[in-house]
Parts: structure tokens; C-alpha cells; sequence
């Protein structure tokens, strides 16, 4: 068998490939809604739903493996009998026109979820799921994934990634299901040439060019591993901060959880697992009230110093993708990218 | 056991009040050819019907398996269900986790165990564990030394464990904040009874209770000269998975649930921690 890597599929040819893999599995992909706004979205006739590639998708991969709330087990008590069920597995899922931040985003999930043990529920979905990127030859708005070092395009971690070159895809294969289905549908592609391979690079380097925002990733890691942040800076952001948990929910890589019962009836319930953020009041708070963290001065501290200082010493590299959806969530003004710009500009003390 | 979110059933033995407010329930696995094993420091997630789980730590010595002990306080929710729950009840456990106490450098060491209140709990592990070495081993610690603050001479628990360990000599101290008639031993903080304790190089001090009495304590072993590899404490926190995932014990880039919830001085030293403050 040869060697499909790479591989170019018209623009023709993208529906009809669509319809094929919708057939082996549910297919997720950014559909605009009828009132404009843009989701990942299971597609059910293809024909007739808006796929949107032009527009970034309001809500990253998050929801899909760790969903806003799902169900961890089932319980019941049965004749003095305390038992658990495990939950229902996973189903095989592609999804289509993931953004490279948000693969990036799910790939540090890969490592949160494993270590040392490993999520069995999150993995289920990871293994029944297949992740075909689509590249970005143009950065929206408040996009700063250059500078996180998780986009434009990737260089590994998806099944499949598009790169758009005009009429058609350029189209890279990861190790495994990429792959395979490379091979498994291979009519619907042509070879490589060297024109297109031009084309991509040019596109590329267009893209990199491209952003408007410098915010100083590498240097505020850097930074923080050296010198601690000024008390004035986290008394100003968490003055601002509202506690409304937006950022860390909009955030593809805000994984804290809870877990928490909910009774049926008497003699059952489930467990059941929902977002939670270091941002909301309650997150450190034990029982009986005592909370080993001020809010008011440092409501913000433990979400950026986890993303930029502690995720960077430990995995080289920070825990924000770029994707810059916490600025336009946050109307008070305190994202990421506010605290990056304050703390690059502090002096030493 | 398999450390995931599905507990295992467990069955309580027995319940063993110690005070009005803290009581022990020995457990015993339904499934008994699940693997369990743990070390003295370590914790469990305890689920309790309808009321989700809690970190519980271990408060029985591992040469009692198959029963662990977990001694609980009655503070929320789901530790007054326990509360009021009875012999041949069931809850569900999944652990242990976390990192236990250095019991293998405790060989021919002097172990100075200061504790308040429920505190005690985990360092009971690590007493009878020690213990029972000693009737075994020939490299077993050299002494062990208790001083254990109470609220008043009624919260004074874990009196039936406390015998047992004076009769194998253990040199117990007991303190109450508040006295009453019944009470004729010392009145006042913990930390009072340290400035009679010897402390020398071969001493390891194992801390647990309040944060503030911890700080307090630690400071203290300090001053006496207790260096900071050798002070041992557990920390408590809000946890809801127990595996280094749900974040909610996240503190300063560790996580307590792996990281900790023992540590040293020294390592407490590198975090920003309210039980060591700087």
C-alpha cells in the first residue's frame, strides 16, 4: 500500500467525503445556527446544514469529552445494598473543522486526564473519536495562537488536517485512524505536487503575518519563573473579577470538575460531574467554611499562575492556547492576555 | 482497587464512638478478593448514599486489613449521614490516594506525634503501624512521644487507642484548652507541652490538626532545633476526584492529592501555604 501522507482533495469532493464518513460515524462539525451564531454541532443531512468554516466556533472541543455535566455512575440502594453502575460507553465520533487551538487544548487534556491515572470515561471518547483540524490562513479578532505556540497550523497531535489552498484541501495524515481513512477513501484524492506544496507554505507564512495582537507568552513564563507577581496587579484584576466563571467555561483547557449526587427517588441517584472554576468562591472552600484562599485579593491568581507558571515548568510549555475566547467573555475586562500585558510590563521588584 | 470514579462496596464492621462529634467506622470490602492495600497517610474517597464523597483519611494501621478505619468528624452533609448510619450498613470507598508518611525512615528514630483534635486521626495510622513493627522487628523506632490538644477533657478522643498505646509505652501528653471538674492534667495549647519534650537529631515530629496549630507547632519544632526534613504534616482541602484531576486541591503547581497531603517543612516552605506561612 503506498504512503498517503499527504494528500489533496478538491473542494468538489469535500460534501461527498462528508456524506461517506457521516455514515460511519457521528460527525461533529461547526454549524451556524439559525440565529447566526456558530457550535460544533452533530450534522444530520449535510445538504441541508450550514457548516461553517469562515467563522471561529463559539465553543471549543471541551464540551465533548468533558461535558458540562454528564454522568460519572449511577447508584442505588437495594435491600441495604450500596452499588454503582459505570456509565454508557462512548460512540465513534469525527469531528470536522476543529481550529488548531482547540486541538492543542484537547491534547493538554490528553495529559491532565492521564496522570497518573487515567479518566476512563474521558479516554473512552478520546478512543471513539477521530479529529480532522482544519488550519487558519487567517487569525479572527483576539486570536494569539502563535504567540501559545499552538497554531497556525499543527505539525501533529490530529487525525486529519486541512490546510484550505483555494480550490482545494491540503490534507496531512496523522499516525493511525488519519491514516486509515486516508487510504480507505483515497478515490476522492489526488497526489501532492509541488505547486501545492508552494502554495501551502506561502499561505503559511501569510498567516503567521497576520496577527494583530503581540501578547508575550514565552516571556511571561519565563518571567514568572523568576519573579513572583506584584500583590498591586491581582488586588486590580480580582477587583474586576465577578465571579461569573465565564473564562474558565468558554476556556478549552479549564478542565476542574465536581462531582456531586443527585438522588432519583429514594433508593437511587447518580454521581454526576460538572465544569467548576478556581474562579468561583466556592472552589476551595471545606466544609464547615473555611477557605484557605482571600477571594477579593486573589480571586484570579490560581487560574492564570496555573496556565503560564505552574503548566510551564512542569510541561515546557503554557496551558493557553491562544484562542482568545476568555476576551470577549470576560466584560470585566480581566482575561489573560490583560494579566500578560501588566505583568510583562512590571518592574523588577 | 481500581482507581477510577466507580467506589467499591464496603461494609461497616463496627462504630467506635470516640467524642460527640468524631466517631470511627471500621470497614471491611464486600468483594474481598479486590486488591487493597495502603500506607499509613494516605486517604480515601468515601461515598456515602446520596451525598457524594468525601477525603477521608485512613486512620487504622495496614496490619489491621482487611478492616481500615475511617475516623470522622460530624462537620457536613455527608459526614452526618455517617454519622448516622449503623453496624452492617454500606457506603463505597475508592483509593487509597495520595503520598503516605516516610514510615521507612522511622526505623530507630524518636517520633514525636503532636496532634489537635480529629488531627490525630491519620497519625493513629502511623502509631499503630509503629507499634506493631516493634513487636516484630528488631530495627523498629526507638520511641514514640504523643502530645494531643483537645477543646475541653469531653473532646478528648481516641481515648480507647490512647490506653492501649500508654500500656505498650508510649509517652502520651494530653492538654485541654478548657477545663472542668473532671480535669486535673494540663491545661493550654499543644505547643506548652513541647518545651518539655527532648528533641535531638534522631527525632522525626509528625504534626497534624488545625492550620493554625500547625503553624504554631511548626514554628515551634523549629526554634527546638527540629530540622526541616524532619517535620512532617498532612494537609487537608477540598477534593472531589482524589487523582490529580477535578484541580480543586491544586496549590502553587502541586496538587495535594498526589503531591501531598504529606509533606515536610522544607517542601512546605516552597508553596504558598497558610499552614506555613513565611
Amino acid at each position: 500500500m503506498i504512503d498517503l501522507k499527504e494528500l489533496i482533495l478538491s473542494k468538489d469532493n469535500l460534501y461527498p467525503l462528508l456524506r461517506k464518513l457521516r455514515k460511519e460515524a457521528r460527525l461533529i462539525a461547526p454549524v451556524k445556527n439559525e440565529h447566526g451564531d456558530t457550535l460544533f454541532r452533530p450534522v444530520g443531512d449535510i445538504d441541508t446544514t450550514d457548516i461553517d468554516l469562515e467563522n471561529q466556533p463559539q465553543e471549543s472541543l471541551k464540551p465533548f469529552f468533558l461535558p458540562q455535566q454528564e454522568t460519572l455512575t449511577g447508584y442505588t440502594i437495594n435491600k441495604g445494598e450500596y452499588s454503582f453502575s459505570p456509565p454508557p460507553p462512548a460512540k465513534n465520533t469525527i469531528f470536522f473543522g476543529v481550529r488548531s487551538c482547540d486541538l492543542t487544548a484537547l491534547l493538554y487534556m490528553d495529559l491532565i486526564f492521564s496522570k497518573p491515572f487515567k479518566d476512563a470515561t474521558y479516554f473512552d471518547r478520546r478512543n471513539h473519536s477521530l479529529i480532522i483540524t482544519l488550519g487558519c490562513n487567517q487569525p479572527f479578532a483576539n486570536c494569539f495562537c502563535e504567540a501559545t505556540g499552538s497554531g497556525p497550523y499543527l505539525e501533529y497531535g490530529y487525525g486529519l488536517q486541512f490546510i484550505d489552498i483555494g480550490d482545494r484541501y491540503y490534507v496531512s495524515a496523522g499516525r493511525g485512524k488519519g491514516a486509515d481513512l486516508l487510504n480507505k477513501w483515497s478515490y476522492f484524492f489526488r497526489e501532492v505536487e509541488e505547486e501545492d506544496q508552494n502554495r501551502r507554505y506561502q499561505l503559511f507564512l501569510e498567516a503567521r503575518g497576520q496577527f494583530t495582537r503581540n501578547i508575550q507568552v514565552p516571556h511571561a513564563c519565563r518571567k514568572l519563573q523568576q519573579e513572583p507577581v506584584a500583590e498591586a496587579i491581582w488586588e486590580k484584576l480580582s477587583s474586576r473579577c465577578y465571579d461569573c466563571g465565564g473564562c474558565a467555561y468558554v476556556c478549552p483547557t479549564c478542565t476542574c470538575f465536581s462531582v456531586d449526587d443527585k438522588p432519583q427517588d429514594n433508593n437511587s441517584g447518580i454521581r454526576v460531574r460538572s465544569w467548576d472554576a478556581c474562579t468561583s468562591s466556592g472552589f476551595t472552600r471545606m466544609t464547615g467554611g473555611h477557605n484557605p484562599v482571600d477571594r477579593t485579593r486573589h480571586a484570579l491568581k490560581r487560574r492564570f499562575l496555573h496556565k503560564l507558571k505552574h503548566d510551564f515548568a512542569s510541561h515546557g510549555k503554557a496551558s493557553c492556547t491562544g484562542c482568545g475566547r476568555c476576551i470577549d467573555i470576560c466584560f470585566g475586562g480581566v482575561d489573560i492576555t490583560t494579566f500578560i500585558e501588566l505583568f510583562t510590563q512590571q518592574e523588577k521588584p | 482497587m481500581n482507581k477510577n470514579f466507580i467506589p467499591a462496596q464496603a461494609i461497616i464492621r463496627e462504630i467506635i464512638r470516640e467524642n460527640e462529634q468524631i466517631a470511627t467506622f471500621r470497614l471491611e470490602l464486600t468483594n474481598k478478593r479486590l486488591p487493597f492495600t495502603f500506607l499509613p497517610g494516605q486517604f480515601l474517597m468515601l461515598s456515602v448514599p446520596h451525598c457524594g464523597e468525601a477525603a477521608i483519611s485512613i486512620s487504622s494501621s495496614p496490619d489491621r486489613l482487611p478492616l481500615v478505619d475511617l475516623s470522622i468528624r460530624r462537620a457536613g452533609e455527608l459526614t452526618t449521614a455517617i454519622h448516622g448510619m449503623k453496624k452492617g450498613d454500606q457506603v463505597g470507598i475508592r483509593g487509597p490516594f495520595g503520598k503516605a508518611f516516610p514510615i521507612e525512615d522511622f526505623a530507630n528514630r524518636d517520633l514525636l506525634f503532636v496532634a489537635g483534635g480529629i488531627g490525630l486521626a491519620p497519625l493513629k495510622s502511623v502509631i499503630d503501624h509503629c507499634l506493631f513493627q516493634s513487636g516484630l522487628e528488631e530495627d523498629a523506632v526507638q520511641s514514640i512521644t504523643l502530645l494531643y490538644g483537645s477543646r475541653t477533657p469531653s473532646d478528648i478522643a481516641f481515648k480507647q487507642a490512647i490506653e492501649s498505646w500508654q500500656k505498650q509505652g508510649v509517652d502520651c501528653r494530653l492538654t485541654v484548652d478548657e477545663k472542668d471538674s473532671t480535669w486535673n492534667g494540663h491545661v493550654g495549647l499543644v505547643t506548652e507541652l513541647l518545651t518539655d519534650v527532648t528533641i535531638t537529631g534522631n527525632t522525626k515530629a509528625l504534626v497534624c490538626g488545625p492550620p493554625i496549630m500547625i503553624r504554631f507547632v511548626i514554628a515551634s519544632l523549629a526554634d527546638l532545633g527540629c530540622g526541616d526534613e524532619s517535620i512532617f504534616t498532612t494537609l487537608e482541602r477540598h477534593m472531589k476526584c482524589g487523582m490529580g484531576i477535578c484541580g480543586h486541591c491544586h496549590l502553587d503547581g502541586r496538587l495535594i492529592c498526589l503531591d501531598g497531603p504529606v509533606f515536610n517543612v522544607s517542601q512546605l516552605k516552597k508553596l504558598d501555604v497558610m499552614e506555613f506561612a513565611r
